[in-house]
């Protein structure tokens, strides 16, 4: 009330404002940097900027900590092994894709493109390394979390318990090994894909052989007919398949090997649900005889009844291309 | 020497101004101030003085015969049809030409160009360029880049094309005063009278005016029965002068001969030839004189400007020193090319200037329909910001009306009625003493209510004739009734009608009583003249013998009445005996074969122009809130301070240097002129002052009066007050002011009795020709800077939110929280309706009980207001928005951990398989919708942290329980800002038109917290702002 009382009583009649003297804005300038007749810099003496950087610190050092403690909080509804939402109510959906390796370097990181010299072992040595880097929790079960103690020899007809992990054996996939340099020093090279983890995804597999897409290549539709015959177990499988993407291209990419001969990920390897030293399925394609010299586009899908394809937006799919001279 | 100067000899006022000269010197030839009159003084208004010595034209000269000649016209046949249209071909046609206006096309592109746009532009071409790049070198390009482009490019077209429609609408308001009435003229054409439209007078045309219509160009007059014009408009003289066929004088603005082109003919008919039209005239060079200065930027220009700089500054520093890092962090020039964009769509308020567009234009109409228009939006706020009000007296202060003020009669001084409604006090009217001076008053008097207008109430009525006999009229209407039957029973046989020479008039009537075989001579006015008359005076139904205690009466009576600054006249009356003037006595008014003295003195009436009733308390309400009120006017200055103290602009009980003089008893060179806070200044001694006197006065008076000034002497009054860092308010109406109008800060027209060139010089008309509607726009004006402040402060907020993903995208390398586009929908979308109900705020305390505000310190945009956006509740609202993000990231499945760095990874189409931190693998597509949820629920969260700001803007020292939430504008804005998120996020088919994602619910909660954070750490400044009045707080945070 008496700061009211104040404000009223200091209205004053208009007495003129004295406009602010003109200077060159070099010396505006300077004087703003510093005014060495009030010792200020920036408009403000050290006491000044004390002032405002210690409100500013305390301000900050508040909101950070707020940040934290809700953050904190936030953690407390999280499950360190199971995401908060998954399949259809998260946003990775239900709908896998596929990745290849070797991938490009990381300068290249927006490349698909794998090229090398057959002839020259320093020339592929970069897709040589990133394929034994990629293989080796593969190869060697003790670099998983939980050293592998938990793997178990899965078969279609011996689904793993709880907590255990099934083991996926790289080791006798000639020539896709790396001891024969994934066969890249031959310009026949292998390619490894994998199909993406979604918690908690369940395939629906092709497994009724009467029922399989009209637009499925014919050769996997004949190896699915005769996997059928066989055991209609092993028809539980997302399979796979690799194409040249133009007709050139099909061409050009020649036979196709799949190893191993399964031609899938087995069907107990899912639903993923982030168990200790889970290791996803993977699957070796050998190029036998690609075309060397020219660009070849290659495109891989995995078929189930619930993995739908997209070229453009590599749904259930992946892209690639080679190029071998 | 005053007939001179009034042109018109036969006037009142002469008969009632001081024959002698106002000489600024006191009656022992003293000067009135000490104030030296240096000969040396440089006259700034010499241009100006150009006005009048410019004219040379000799038509006045030349006789009828060579000014026939010369037009090849005659004065019976007028031109021939041909040449008339000749010389309109020749000439073009009679009318003002309408003041250089920049074309449209040019104000189009500034408002495409001006501002934010050319930033907005760079951003564009910007994207263009990224695309095209793209383009050429990727076989997919994404479209991103050219769809942003395009997106801008509109922003910046609608918002420009939005803001030029605002401003040519405003601008329309003119065109309504422009092409009124189309006005006619009779012209006489090969013999014939025609009637034609002004606009095609031509050279030569005689021209028959009478009395009531506007003159329609510069005429020599040929030919005149009473002929009388109103010059007001022209030369700020509000009498009426005579013209007539004689050459008097040199200057054809002084010569009888001579009507002017707008001036408007009051009494009388009157025959002319057209010596020259359209801009050609006087009223024409005038006006091109005033159209030739230039007016400054307005002040809110002038913040606006200051704001846009540093807001461009901050983008282009900002732009540049992160276009820099991300080179030397590694990016490719085209990434940071495209980080530059994002910084730049952030870092500008894209929506803000059409805000503040449309905040000017809801008060412009706000204060339209309190009779202030507003005919430049920018002027909105002008009067907000003034702190000198150089106020025109007559019409503005006063009603423009002669109005009898005071009686003298019986030896005591009655008061009338002035007030505008007669709410003011009666006085007894049948007292004989009244019953006498009435019928003089009734009966010595030409002036005739107009016919038509029954309904209107006395005051309001029209009057032909003089303003004085016109003031008497009315009053005698109120007071008897119908003047008009009186007069018809009094018929009136003689009349002398007045002259400057004998300053009375006297008419003989026959008398009411039917029985009474004697006339009564009837006579009044200069009271003197009059006294001499009189051998006896009529006090208390008495005829008693004139003595010498009767004339000191008299005396007395007519130097209180003259020093109120009335104009006072005197009344006396005489019963003719019937034996030597019988009825049917032949009276000859030229002869005068009638007795004109031994009259009996009935009393003094005066007349002024009384100050209309709204005025005292408006200069109160001025006074209050620090604004200086100056009265500039051409009148006396004795009515002119006699007005000033009655409308308070000099105060009760402040003294000038003469009163102080006076009081003390000393020479006026004594006083110490310090001690005086009043000043009346008078034009002859402001002739002579330099600048640095007339800054003087005007810094060490409080309460000035410039009285006797002319047109140009008013414009150095507006230039000294804006030397003093003052923004000026100028009010007037005539031709004469409107330099001083265009050159003021704001000029203000008067709607009904401006002229139509003041109106184009003014910003803004005030429709009431009233000055208390000037505090209303000050006030108005006021509240809009408030709430522009206001506005903007919450406008900027959203900024930082928006540019710190950009920025921890490029220095955390994290995906990116926060698009471009979606940026855009909320300086254009959400934040637009909020932030322009800002407007409609009401004022936190009395904003008419503070200083205004100086322009050089007070800045719409300050340190402040930018720390306080930008560096508080900017940052609690980044806060937010990442909180969200994080949150959203990791309940999807990306702990925030394994987000820093990913950047790169999770930008590339090439990687389909990114694993996050449960092991789960996403496409790149995936990864894209999770990314661009993001960004919907960071937008949702800026507009859920906005919720708080907008509450928080409300007030800038209040509390909001002390506010309330009444503004229901505002209340609006929160929900439509809900609803338009709502719908931008939960539409189908925005996920593929703007990349808005639908968001769970739960998503739309994690902002709260930081909403809340937001409006208790503000009321908690606030409190402490109010406990610690100018205390660190204040000076840090208070905008």
């Amino acid at each position: 009330m008496q700061t009211k009382l104040e404000q009223e009583e200091s209205v004053q009649e208009f007495q003129g404002f004295n406009k602010p003297l003109e200077k060159p804005w070099t010396q505006e300038w300077k004087e703003f940097f510093y005014n060495q007749e009030q010792g200020t810099v920036m408009g403000r003496n050290g006491k000044s900027w004390g002032r405002i950087f210690l409100f500013y610190l305390v301000f900050y050092a508040v909101l950070a900590s707020l940040f934290a403690v809700m953050l904190w909080v936030f953690y407390q509804t999280l499950d360190p092994r199971i995401p908060k939402w998954r399949t259809d109510r998260s946003l990775i959906g239900t709908n896998p894709g596929l990745g290849f390796r070797p991938m490009p370097p990381a300068p290249n990181i927006e490349s698909t493109l794998i090229t090398y010299r057959g002839t020259d072992p320093e020339n592929y040595k970069y897709w040589k390394d990133s394929l034994i880097d990629f293989l080796q929790v593969y190869r060697k079960p003790g670099l998983t979390p939980g050293r592998g103690q938990n793997i178990y020899n899965c078969d279609y007809d011996r689904p793993p318990g709880r907590g255990q992990v099934c083991d996926v054996d790289v080791k006798n996939w000639h020539p896709c090994i790396s001891e024969n340099n994934f066969n890249y020093h031959k310009s026949a090279p292998c390619i490894f894909l994998k199909l993406n983890k979604i918690y908690g995804w369940v395939p629906e597999y092709y497994n009724n052989t009467n029922d399989l897409p009209y637009n499925m290549p014919k050769d996997l539709k004949d190896h699915i007919y005769a996997v059928g015959r066989n055991s209609t177990l092993r028809l539980n499988t997302i399979w796979v398949s690799c194409e040249g993407e133009n007709p050139a291209d099909v061409e050009n990419v020649g036979p196709i090997k799949y190893i191993p001969s399964s031609r899938g990920f087995p069907g107990y390897f899912y639903p993923y649900e982030n168990s200790e030293g889970y290791l996803s399925p993977v699957i070796a394609i050998h190029f036998e005889r690609p075309r060397t010299g020219i660009l070849i586009q290659v495109e891989c899908k995995a078929w189930a009844r619930n993995i739908k394809h997209d070229r453009r937006e590599r749904l259930g799919s992946v892209h690639f291309e080679l190029m071998i001279d | 020497m005053a007939s001179d100067k009034h042109g018109r000899s036969d006037s009142y006022r002469v008969a009632t101004v001081p024959s002698m000269a106002d000489d600024n010197r006191t009656f022992d030839g003293v000067a009135k101030s000490r104030r030296k009159s240096p000969t040396k003084g440089k006259r700034k208004g010499e241009d100006l003085d150009d006005l009048k010595q410019e004219l040379d034209i000799d038509f006045h000269k030349i006789t009828p015969e060579e000014l026939y000649q010369r037009f090849q016209t005659s004065p019976d046949r007028g031109l021939s049809h041909a040449k008339a249209k000749e010389n309109l071909e020749r000439d073009g046609p009679n009318a003002l030409t309408p003041p250089k206006t920049t074309p449209e096309w040019v104000k189009f592109c500034k408002q495409l160009f001006g501002g934010f746009a050319l930033l907005l532009w760079i951003g564009a071409i910007l994207c263009f360029i990224a695309y095209s790049i793209q383009a050429s070198t990727v076989e997919e390009p994404a479209d991103d880049n050219l769809y942003l482009g395009i997106v801008l490019s509109v922003v910046v077209m609608v918002t420009g094309t939005f803001s030029y429609l605002q401003e040519s609408k405003s601008g329309r308001i003119m065109d309504s005063f422009k092409n009124l009435v189309p006005q006619f003229a009779t012209v006489i054409r090969e013999g014939e009278k025609v009637t034609v439209r002004a606009e095609d007078l031509v050279l030569g045309d005689v021209v028959e005016v009478k009395f009531g219509d506007r003159v329609p160009a510069d005429l020599r007059v040929i030919e005149a029965r009473g002929f009388k014009v109103d010059n007001s408009s022209l030369t700020g003289e509000s009498e009426p002068q005579s013209r007539s066929v004689e050459f008097t004088h040199e200057n054809p603005l002084e010569t009888k001969n001579l009507a002017f082109f707008s001036t408007n003919a009051v009494e009388g008919t009157a025959k002319g030839v057209v010596i020259s039209c359209g801009d050609h005239t006087v009223m024409g060079r005038i006006a091109g004189l005033a159209s030739g200065l230039d007016t400054g930027e307005t002040p809110i220009a002038k913040e606006i400007h200051h704001f846009i700089h540093l807001i461009t500054g901050v983008a282009v520093f900002l732009g540049v020193s992160f276009f820099l890092i991300a080179f030397i962090l590694g990016y490719h020039w085209l990434d940071a090319v495209i980080f530059l964009i994002g910084i730049i769509v952030a870092n500008v308020p894209e929506g803000l200037l059409a805000t503040v567009t449309v905040c000017l234009t809801l008060t412009a109409k706000r204060m339209a329909s309190k009779n202030c228009l507003v005919k430049n939006l920018e002027a909105v706020e002008t009067l907000g910001s003034t702190s000198t009000i150089c106020s025109d007296k007559t019409g503005t202060l006063t009603q423009n009306r002669m109005t009898v003020a005071h009686m003298w009669f019986d030896n005591q001084i009655i008061e009338a009625d002035t007030t505008e409604d007669q709410s003011g006090v009666q006085y007894d009217r049948t007292s004989p003493g009244f019953k006498a001076l009435s019928r003089i008053a009734a009966l010595c008097n030409r002036a005739e209510f107009k016919g038509g207008q029954e309904g209107v109430p006395v005051l309001k009525k029209e009057v032909a004739g003089d303003a004085s006999e016109a003031a008497l009229l009315k009053c005698m209407e109120l007071a008897m009734g119908d003047v008009m039957s009186v007069r018809k029973k009094n018929k009136k046989v003689c009349e002398l009608p007045f002259n400057s020479t004998n300053k009375y008039q006297i008419s003989i009537h026959e008398t009411e009583d039917p029985n009474d075989p004697r006339h009564l001579s009837v006579m009044k006015g200069a009271p003197e003249r009059i006294l001499d008359r009189c051998s006896t005076i009529f006090i208390g139904g008495k005829e008693k013998v004139l003595d010498e205690e009767m004339k000191e009466a008299f005396n007395n009576a007519y130097l209180e009445l003259g020093g109120l600054g009335e104009r006072v006249l005197g009344f006396c009356d005489q019963m003719l005996p019937s034996d030597k003037y019988p009825i049917g006595f032949k009276f000859d008014a030229d002869e005068v074969n009638f007795p004109i003295t031994g009259m009996r003195f009935v009393g003094l009436m005066s007349m002024i122009d009384p100050p209309r009733a709204a005025v005292p308390d408006a200069v109160a309400k001025c006074r209050s809130a620090g604004i200086k009120v100056i009265m500039v006017t051409g009148d006396h200055p004795i009515t002119a301070k006699a007005i000033a103290k009655s409308v308070g602009i000099i105060s009760e009980g402040n003294e000038t240097v003469e009163d102080i003089a006076q009081r003390l008893n000393i020479p006026v060179s004594e006083v110490n002129p310090r001690e005086a806070k009043a000043a009346v200044v008078h034009g002859t001694e402001l002739r002579d002052l330099d600048s640095d006197h007339l800054d003087d006065i005007l810094r060490h008076h409080t309460e000035i009066v410039f009285a006797r000034t002319s047109p140009q002497q008013k414009l150095i009054i507006v230039e000294g007050c804006q030397r003093m860092g003052a923004i000026v308010a100028v009010t007037g109406d005539g031709v004469n002011d409107s330099p001083a109008l265009k050159k003021a800060d704001i000029g203000v027209a008067m709607g009904i009795a401006g002229s139509d060139v003041s109106k184009q010089a003014a910003d803004m008309i005030l429709l009431d020709d009233n000055f208390a509607s000037i505090v209303t726009g000050v006030e108005e004006g006021r509240l809009i800077f408030d709430n522009l402040k206001k506005s903007i402060a919450y406008t900027l907020t959203s900024n930082i939110p928006e540019i710190s993903p950009f920025l921890a995208f490029i220095l955390l390398d994290i995906p990116l929280p926060l698009g471009t586009v979606t940026i855009l929908c909320i300086d254009l979308g959400t934040d637009m309706v909020p932030a322009i109900s800002l407007a409609y705020e009401e004022a936190e305390s009395d904003i008419m009980k503070r200083q205004p505000r100086n322009p050089f310190t007070d800045k719409l945009v300050n340190e402040r207001l930018i720390s306080m956006a930008y560096g508080q509740i900017g940052m609690i609202q980044a806060a937010a928005g990442f909180f969200v993000y994080f949150v959203i990231m990791a309940e999807n499945g990306f702990l925030p951990i394994k987000l820093f760095g990913i950047r790169k990874h999770w930008d590339s189409k090439a990687i389909n398989d990114l694993p996050d931190s449960y092991g789960q693998e996403w496409t790149y597509r995936d990864r894209k919708a999770l990314e661009f949820t993001c960004h919907t629920a960071f937008f949702v969260s800026i507009v859920i942290v906005q919720w708080a700001d907008l509450i928080v803007c409300k007030t800038r020292r209040n509390s909001l329980i002390h506010q309330g939430m009444r503004n229901w504008a505002l209340n609006f804005g929160l929900v439509f800002e809900t609803a338009l998120a709502a719908f931008l996020s939960y539409t189908p088919g925005m996920d593929k038109g703007l990349r808005m994602y639908p968001l769970k619910f739960v998503w739309w909660l994690p902002a709260l917290p930081f909403t809340l954070s937001i409006f208790i750490y503000d009321e908690v400044r606030r409190f402490y702002l109010r406990r610690y009045p100018g205390g660190w707080l204040e000076q840090e945070t208070y905008y």
